[in-house]
């Protein structure tokens, strides 16, 4: 394969295939409660079958319960299906909250995973030309690293900050210096560097700003290709 | 009657297979995570069965496997997970007496929960 086209291509297989094992592991919870759910209405029809009475509330409960969780399964495939296109378009105009929200949403399905608030921006549309599955495994990395180091009580602030018409800045905040220490790795830095995202770690108020260039015309579509 | 630990940080998963197991005359205690079970058996409560999901936030169920066995070494040790994937074996899953796929199957949970229960010859676990 050629190198020059695809630069990333086992790592962001690597990136895809840890997603969507997390994905499928969210369904699979999803399915073990409408399982068991199911499989309480069972054991409750038995019981009514033998003469014992069983209260409506429980019956209500159970059938709420299952379609609660028919929602969040919907609402975990919507999400997939988000991802999964994310490598349609090598170079695209995106909306970066849409972005930001997308990691955010994937992360949550890690077991290790905390909690990320993300401030709506609302001076303007934080939009940048890039190539949105890079970014989206660059954002993701990040959240990875904060919730990995600092465990699952974490309560991440992200947030969006225009650099004049140069470049928007995803600032995260609220962790322990610590959890960057060993971000980022080769690969994201390497994904990083081609689209020119840049890194500013200020350990001394616990802040890692990532400088999202409003378009990367210096770096070709060939180049920030995933190699999909 | 039988008393098993159940500790699953997906709590409505949790409850509703508690409620199967008590319906089949199985007490159940549920913990949504391994940190609060690991209080309770280390507060004198003993269960003949500890019921672990393999993947939660904080003490995952391998380690809590490797804990709860110190403070009781005759409790026994099933393992759920979502994964099912060799990774999780690899990583300890095998340890346990069982490591059941979720969804489950609940008369297989039992038959596994009366076989553990009833314990291996005495040979191999002798009374202290």
């Amino acid at each position: 394969m050629d190198n020059g086209k695809d630069l990333f291509g086992y790592d962001s297989l690597a990136f895809f295939g840890k997603v969507n094992a997390s994905i499928s592991h969210e369904l699979k919870n999803v399915m073990a409660i409408i399982s068991e759910t199911a499989g309480l209405l069972g054991d409750l029809s038995d019981m009514a079958s033998n003469g014992t009475p069983i209260k409506p509330d429980m019956l209500k409960s159970c059938t709420g319960s299952i379609m609660e969780e028919i929602q969040r399964g919907f609402l975990t495939i919507r999400q997939m299906n988000r991802f999964a296109h994310s490598v349609d378009t090598p170079l695209e105009s995106v909306n970066l909250m849409d972005v930001l929200d997308l990691a955010i949403t994937l992360s949550g399905y890690l077991s290790f995973s905390g909690k990320a608030h993300l401030t709506p921006c609302k001076d303007r549309t934080p939009t940048a030309s890039t190539c949105p599955f890079l970014l989206q495994a660059i954002i993701y990395q990040a959240l990875v690293y904060t919730f990995k180091s600092t465990g699952p009580d974490t309560a991440i602030r992200i947030s969006l900050q225009a650099q004049g018409d140069a470049a928007w800045r995803i600032i995260f905040s609220g962790f322990n210096a610590n959890a960057f220490q060993k971000f980022p790795d080769a690969t994201t830095r390497a994904m990083a560097e081609s689209i020119g995202v840049v890194f500013h770690f200020d350990s001394t108020i616990n802040r890692l700003a990532l400088e999202v260039p409003l378009t990367i015309e210096s770096t070709t579509t060939e180049q920030v290709a995933p190699g999909v | 009657m039988m008393k098993v630990l159940l500790v699953d940080d997906e709590q409505k998963f949790a409850l509703m297979l508690a409620k199967r197991l008590e319906l089949r005359g199985i007490q159940t205690e549920v913990f949504f995570s391994g940190e609060k079970a690991l209080e309770t058996v280390e507060q004198g409560h003993r269960f003949a069965v500890a019921i672990l999901d393999v993947k939660m936030p904080g003490i995952g169920g391998i380690e809590l496997k490797q804990r709860l066995g110190v403070l009781d070494p005759r409790m026994k040790f099933v393992f759920l997970t979502g994964h099912g994937s060799k990774i999780d074996y690899t990583a300890g899953a095998h340890e346990a007496e069982e490591y059941l796929p979720k969804p489950l199957k609940i008369d297989a949970l039992i038959a596994t929960l009366n076989r553990l229960a009833e314990g291996p010859p005495e040979a191999s676990n002798p009374d202290p």
